[in-house]
């Protein structure tokens, strides 16, 4: 009684063996898996297996009316919701030639930059997890709670907010919300100097996360690697910054770039980030109060809505790295083609596969949690 | 094969039938009780409900409290949570999965992707009900349902397994027919795990009135037969050492 995929195969004697790393592994990030040929400690090749999460997204959002895909896209990646209902609604607007009036784009970049301390605050729980240290994740989840519990307040959902539609948000900000938005920034800020003497100081995370995973910035740009992991590699780009959107262009703010391209500059990266994104969070609770003005463009029936022809590609920086929509309208009202330019498929196919071949067994799940590859993205 | 027949019936055999002698049955409500109280909880995350879980796990809401803890393997786990939509891929490991844990054992269904489902109905990539394919003891609905929702869940299912009411998993072998029917017009005639499920539940006295039918009769036709595993090393053609005595 075995199915076709447990046949047993005749390989040629070897020293190597076949070890299959997920799905269901606690160190493997979400629902994926890898097949790891190994030599007594070290990797020799690796192989990606997805599609445990494939749920065809792109053929999904073609069979229903644009307003129904804003429910749909923030279930491709499920820690970071916000860019993709954000990247999608300025796909529309394009399209239809909707303007979003300036408070809505405020509104817009506070759940944007909230989303990715969020997500970044996961992931160091998870890459302090894979080295073996679990107080970090039990922080990093607890503090992650009070931004889903701003998200609820604002939106009444903890991880799908569906509160960006084509046209601007879909209701204004709650009473006293800049107030306790500020408050939880100021709390995190006080967490940041405990993280790094837990964390980003500890012995046993430099030692464990130095010179694991290099990649050095030709591979980066070669493979398709965006984000965090492609500035952890020296490389200085950010759309927020150099396509800017929304209204990224009226916010001070740096971008945070390390050299070395390993496991620990690229925690580092989103360390560094998070800080950024709390400062860009600051000047936004600051500008809020005195940007007036309706926070919704009208748009037309929604469900007989139907978009000009033409093509549209729109980008945001998700905290996972560039995500890009490319939609395609034949005058209908549902899309004639999406595409999702995701981050996370390259991230975790072709540079996992390639950085963890000659790493070492117990490093193969730290490299994937420090590439902060997202499964439901990869497969979509 | 939708017919009011296949619809799954929980049959409720309290550990206190009153028939039998009275201390078997004392034993059977303790055992049940301390079997509610700690539960191991296998840590794969099928969907996106698994994002949920974490700070239901952690100090937040804090499952430990309960008695509920992550376990990584199949063989040492009660409960087979079940995180949202499942693809087809996915579906055989959790079969897989499911029929290599230990009875007692409790799947729970979380999202609503798994009661119908959920936003992906007209998908071409996911299985539907998950009823079809395995007993589910609970469902969670929402999408997500908040870890206050999961927690209410699983304690509902630790009072149903005190009460002794919880006993799906019997169903998978008392109607495996069923089970393997669903299973096979999804992933084909030729579908087969390697557990010998008939083979357990004649061992442990489960057979019951479907368990033997048409899909069990296809899948004793297509399947290879078990041979006993002979690990073979090729020693003559390793690389070994020069100084090591052949």
């Amino acid at each position: 009684m075995r199915p076709e995929n447990y046949q047993s195969v005749n390989h040629p004697p070897s020293n190597e063996f076949e070890l299959f790393f997920g799905p269901n592994h606690p160190g493997i990030e979400g629902n994926y898996a890898l097949k790891v040929r190994v030599n007594g400690d070290e990797v020799t090749s690796a192989r990606a297996d997805g599609g445990y999460l494939h749920r065809g997204f792109e053929k999904l959002m073609e069979g229903r009316l644009w307003i129904q895909n804003i429910a749909l896209v923030p279930r491709i990646c499920v820690p970071d919701p916000v860019p993709m209902e954000v990247c999608y609604s300025l796909a529309i607007e394009e399209l239809g030639g909707i303007e979003v009036p300036e408070r809505a784009q405020w509104i817009r970049v506070m759940q944007l930059e909230l989303s990715r301390i969020a997500a970044h605050l996961f992931t160091f729980g998870g890459h302090a997890a894979t080295t073996g240290m679990y107080t970090p994740m039990f922080w990093g989840i607890a503090d992650r709670d009070l931004i889903l519990d701003l998200f609820e307040e604002l939106s009444g959902g903890r991880v799908y907010h569906i509160f960006n539609i084509p046209g601007g948000v879909r209701r204004d900000l709650p009473p006293g919300y800049l107030d306790r938005v500020s408050k939880t920034l100021d709390y995190i800020e006080s967490r940041l100097p405990d993280y790094d003497n837990l964390l980003f100081t500890n012995k046993v995370f430099v030692h464990r996360a130095t010179g694991v995973g290099v990649l050095n910035q030709e591979q980066a740009l070669e493979w398709a690697v965006t984000g965090p992991n492609l500035r952890a590699t020296g490389l200085d780009f950010d759309v927020r910054r150099d396509d800017p959107y929304l209204v990224y262009d009226q916010i001070e703010f740096d971008v945070p770039v390390e050299q070395a391209g390993d496991a620990w500059a690229r925690a580092l990266v989103r360390r560094s980030e998070l800080k950024e994104s709390l400062r860009i969070l600051r000047q936004v609770v600051a500008k809020l109060p005195s940007v007036g003005g309706p926070i919704r463009a009208p748009i037309p029936n929604p469900l007989a809505w139907n978009l000009p022809a033409g093509d549209v590609y729109t980008r945001v920086e998700s905290s996972k790295g560039e995500l890009a929509y490319y939609v395609v309208s034949n005058g209908g009202d549902k899309p004639y083609r999406v595409h999702v330019r995701g981050p996370s498929a390259m991230h975790a196919v072709q540079v996992l596969e390639n950085l963890v071949t000659g790493a070492r067994i117990e490093d193969v799940a730290q490299i994937m949690f420090s590439l902060d590859a997202c499964p439901p993205e990869v497969d979509r | 094969m939708s017919t009011l027949k296949n619809i799954p019936v929980v049959s409720h055999e309290k550990p206190s039938g009153g028939t039998g002698n009275l201390l078997a049955n004392v034993f059977d409500e303790l055992m049940a009780f301390c079997r509610s109280r700690s539960l191991f909880m296998l840590h794969y995350c099928t969907g996106c409900g698994a994002i949920e879980l974490p700070p239901a796990m952690t100090s937040r809401f804090d499952m430990e409290r309960l008695g509920i803890q992550p376990m990584v393997t199949p063989r040492q786990a009660d409960i087979l949570l079940v995180t949202g939509y499942v693809s087809t891929k996915t579906l055989k490991r959790i079969i897989l999965t499911y029929e290599q844990m230990n009875s007692p054992k409790y799947v729970i269904g979380i999202c609503s992707c798994t009661v119908n489902g959920g936003m992906y109905w007209q998908s071409y990539a996911t299985a539907k009900k998950l009823n079809d394919y395995l007993p589910v003891d609970m469902y969670i609905a929402g999408c997500m349902p908040r870890p206050e929702a999961v927690i209410h869940g699983l304690r509902e299912l630790m009072e149903n397994i005190k009460k002794g009411e919880s006993d799906n998993w019997r169903d998978y072998y008392r109607r495996y027919d069923h089970y393997l029917g669903n299973q096979q017009r999804l992933f084909g005639e030729n579908w087969q795990t390697p557990t010998d499920i008939i083979g357990e539940a004649r061992h442990y006295d489960l057979m019951g009135p479907e368990t033997l039918g048409p899909h069990t009769a296809l899948l004793e036709q297509h399947q290879t037969p078990l041979k006993p595993f002979e690990m073979t090393l090729g020693l003559a053609d390793l690389p070994v050492r020069k100084d090591e005595p052949r």
